[in-house]
């Protein structure tokens, strides 16, 4: 298992005629995604648009996504990495008993005429949101669904997508990749970027009281974190850039008010499928950008005795004035 | 300023071969004389020109979809602790940005070409060079599975299909054209192949692979690009796929063009079982017909990361190997697959991989027109160059290192007969002057008085892959950037970019296709000047007509 078999949204709207919603709910989501990219749009090999495309939706519960599904798989909470692995198993022609499928909540017709409208598909593809990612299970479950897609290749085209959002935790995502390796939880302590969810994390950082230090661009980790960690950041000095007042604002030491990007700051924003977007500000704002404000802070602390480590030239320079 | 004093100096455009000569320099330049500058006293050590690289794959989406799969790898990498000059980074088989600088230059190279861009995420492929110090960079775009384009060719719409590539071009900010199993990456958006040259792509009545590799040699031709058509033929990887290969070479001839890895390129036999080495009949075809340049892709044996734009070889390589699979299909443009990989020895069909690569590199003649690449990291990690120096360099090394091999491998194989050594002047060729020419770079590749002073000095040792992994200085734009294996400064490289002509209507012919078949808007899409760090303008002449 691993890797990912994926496209840009633009190839789910040319080529998709099999589309499934694994654990999200768009409609309230991601309210453009149906009519930008997925089922309303019409192309040159689906040119009836919505006629052509086939919706179905997997989740625990009826959501508004669900009036624009034409099928709706509502398994019970938590087995979602139980029926992955029988789809993986049927799409090979394994048997998979009764039993194993009646626990997901779901009949075998209903799986077995999923597995066919799979294999039938011309473009399969299939979005996951958190339904799937943080519930239990986690990232096994995004794994698994991942694998499931490329082994879908050896029938058809198939592909997956993470229904991201929050933003532009895309292009964080895509940056820290490209300077560190690594999309998130990295810490820098050792002078050289290291790795590891569950201790890095900004969450785990925090709730084991590891940093006497916040600086928050752009997120609200007072509103959503655990408590230990919303009072560890009460405790340091936490600072906070953002267009708003957030939660974490007002348990911050310092905020410092931004302009919004891409309304009154320009920059660049990744898309879910990692396809950068410029922006272009509509109005002026009296506020700074995120991006000279810490440029500001970044020269007043060029500004101070640099601390990090000599080069051996530089050992040696001193050594000799010394 | 400052006088390189008293260096045995190799440069192959100039003919000089090891005479001693001093270099002067100022303002970035290599010039004729300089009164009361600085001396560096390279007295018995080895000047040669910075090294260029024709082929790599270094930033953009798919190396950095490549470096969000390999955590494993980045945890046994070398480890770029920052300094007050350095940023700190990973090494490993796909290098962080700042690391990738580093990395290259600490060797002593100083020029790349990224070689796979799709145009829609160009603007984060100028992201990540604008984050890689030292080099100067260029950047390919792919056009061969572009759909608005071999539209245009089934139409028999040659003169728009050659101002829609300009247009592209310059959208991108980048170099020249690039072309990955052309109408092959475009079939598999709906799972299929082109491995044909003469037979429909897939989902097309009338193009064929071949018609879409000599519009693009035509048009990369006509528009006057300093780099011809960089092509990366159908069947890579396939047993057997020489026929191929050759076929593709006859279609170029009347025109420029480099084929890039072509070690993947130059297989006999009819399967796995019975894959040989058809380097000789390549090399052959290849001697004989000097409109053509190419680079290597030499395999090494050790864990790597295959990256391309070629999706259905990759399926089919996750297929094999049963490993990690990336697959990311690009609208209306290319696709890109990313499986690791690990090339064993004991593995008959790696071993002849990596006897294939050395054996094109000492079969082709003229050290101008063949180069130094590994295909980053496709057959090898590019730190690894100086490996295949010393392989080349050597020939009881080479005989060494092959009686690690299966018995089996001596009748599928040529090498056990070559006893070709590179001299030093053919490695300054194929690393520096070689690809610079190709790439049509004149500042590039030599140390003539007008030249970038970008220069590599080493110091003379037995151990010639250590020599050439550690250089005693590297001097970029005349800045000395490594010293005795430690970056010493990190000036910002530049990106060069060429500015084809077009008609400007061809923007009221692409903007509904546009609406099309892309989700971005037409005013979003082309990446706007200031976003390019540093940059270098070429600007085309009027194209030609032929």
């Amino acid at each position: 298992m691993g890797g990912k078999v994926t496209c840009t949204l633009g190839e789910v709207k040319n080529r998709a005629d099999f589309i499934v919603y694994w654990g999200g709910n768009p409609a309230e989501c991601h309210p453009r995604h149906f009519t930008k990219y997925t089922i309303m749009q019409k192309s040159r090999f689906l040119p009836r648009g919505r006629k052509d495309r086939t919706m179905v939706l997997v989740d625990i519960r009826e959501t508004k996504s669900v009036k624009a599904a034409d099928i709706f798989l509502q398994i019970r909470p938590g087995k979602d990495f139980e029926l992955i692995t029988i789809l993986r198993a049927l799409i090979k022609d394994q048997p998979v008993s009764d039993a194993a499928i009646e626990q997901t909540g779901l009949q075998r017709d209903a799986v077995e005429d999923f597995v066919r409208r799979m294999k039938a598909a011309r473009f399969g593809v299939i979005f996951f949101g958190m339904g799937l990612s943080m519930t239990r299970g986690k990232h096994m479950n995004s794994a698994a669904l991942l694998t499931l897609a490329a082994e879908m290749n050896a029938v058809t085209k198939f592909v997956a997508m993470p229904m991201r959002g929050h933003g532009n935790v895309t292009g964080a995502d895509v940056i820290m990749r490209w300077q560190t390796g690594y999309p998130f939880g990295i810490s820098y302590n050792r002078g050289y970027p290291r790795y590891n969810p569950g201790e890095f994390s900004t969450v785990d950082v925090l709730v084991r009281g590891d940093t006497d230090c916040a600086f928050i661009i752009g997120a609200d980790p007072g509103a959503t974190m655990p408590r230990p960690a919303i009072e560890h950041l009460r405790r340091i000095p936490t600072i906070v850039l953002d267009p708003h007042v957030t939660h974490t604002s007002r348990l911050a030491r310092v905020h410092i008010t931004t302009a919004p990007a891409g309304i009154a700051a320009p920059g660049t924003a990744y898309r879910m499928d990692e396809i950068p977007l410029p922006l272009r500000p509509a109005i002026d704002s009296p506020y700074p950008t995120d991006h000279q404000v810490v440029q500001r802070i970044h020269q007043a602390i060029l500004a101070k005795p640099d601390w990090r480590a000599r080069t051996a030239q530089q050992e040696r320079q001193l050594d000799a004035t010394n | 300023m400052l006088r390189i004093k008293g260096g045995r100096v190799y440069d192959p455009e100039a003919g000089i071969d090891g005479q001693v000569r001093d270099i002067c320099i100022r303002d970035g330049k290599i010039v004729e004389s300089v009164e009361g500058a600085a001396e560096l006293d390279a007295s018995g050590m080895i000047v040669f020109p910075g090294g260029v690289d024709v082929h790599t794959h270094v930033a953009g989406g798919s190396i950095n979809f490549a470096r969000a799969m390999s955590p494993e790898d980045h945890r046994r990498a070398q480890a770029f602790i920052r300094t007050q000059v350095t940023r700190s980074g990973l090494g490993g088989y796909a290098p962080t940005t700042f690391a990738t600088g580093y990395l290259y230059a600490a060797m002593g190279w100083t020029t790349v070409n990224e070689a796979a861009v799709p145009v829609l995420s160009a603007r984060h492929t100028h992201e990540e060079l604008h984050d890689i110090p030292v080099l100067d960079k260029s950047l390919l775009v792919l056009m061969a599975n572009n759909e608005i384009f071999i539209d245009l060719i089934e139409a028999g719409e040659y003169e728009r299909a050659r101002d829609v590539v300009a247009w592209y071009i310059w959208a991108a900010k980048a170099y020249g054209i690039k072309a990955v199993n052309p109408g092959g990456v475009a079939a598999w958006k709906w799972g299929h192949d082109a491995k044909a040259l003469s037979a429909p792509v897939p989902g097309y009545n009338k193009v064929t692979p071949g018609d879409i590799i000599q519009t693009l040699a035509r048009i990369a031709d006509e528009l006057r690009l300093p780099h011809p058509i960089h092509l990366h033929c159908n069947n890579l990887g396939a047993p057997g796929n020489v026929a191929t290969t050759l076929e593709t070479m006859q279609r170029l001839e009347g025109h420029r063009a480099h084929l890039a890895h072509l070690q993947y390129h130059a297989y006999g036999g009819d399967g796995w079982d019975s894959m040989c080495s058809a380097a000789t009949q390549v090399a052959e075809y290849f001697n004989a017909n000097p409109h053509m340049t190419t680079d290597a892709g030499a395999v090494l044996f050790g864990d790597t990361v295959t990256i391309t734009a070629d999706g259905p070889w990759q399926h089919l390589l996750y297929k094999l190997t049963g490993r990690k699979w990336g697959n990311l299909d690009v609208e209306n443009e290319t696709g890109c697959g990313i499986v690791p990989y690990t090339y064993k020895p004991s593995n008959l069909v790696n071993a002849v991989q990596w006897a294939v690569g050395l054996e094109l590199l000492l079969l082709i003649d003229d050290p101008w027109r063949v180069f130094l690449t590994t295909d980053h990291p496709n057959g090898a990690c590019f730190w690894r160059y100086p490996e295949i120096l010393q392989l080349l360099m050597s020939a009881p090394f080479r005989q060494a290192c092959m009686e690690k091999l299966p018995a089996k491998i001596k009748q599928r194989i040529v090498l056990p007969e070559l006893d070709r050594e590179y001299t030093l002047l053919e490695i300054a060729t194929i690393t520096s002057a070689g690809p610079a020419r190709a790439l049509g770079l004149p500042h590039k590749g030599g140390l003539a008085v007008g030249k970038d002073a970008d220069i590599v000095i080493y110091n003379p040792q037995d151990d010639i892959a250590h020599m050439f992994g550690h250089p005693r200085y590297v001097l970029k734009g005349g800045q000395i950037v490594v010293d005795d294996g430690e970056i010493r400064s990190t000036p910002a490289g530049r990106e060069i970019i060429c500015q084809p002509q077009f008609s400007p209507d061809i923007e009221q012919f692409l903007r509904p296709k546009f609406e099309d078949c892309y989700t971005m808007s037409f005013e979003n899409y082309p990446v706007e000047m200031e976003r390019v760090a540093e940059p270098l303008i070429h600007p085309c002449p009027s194209p030609t007509d032929t």
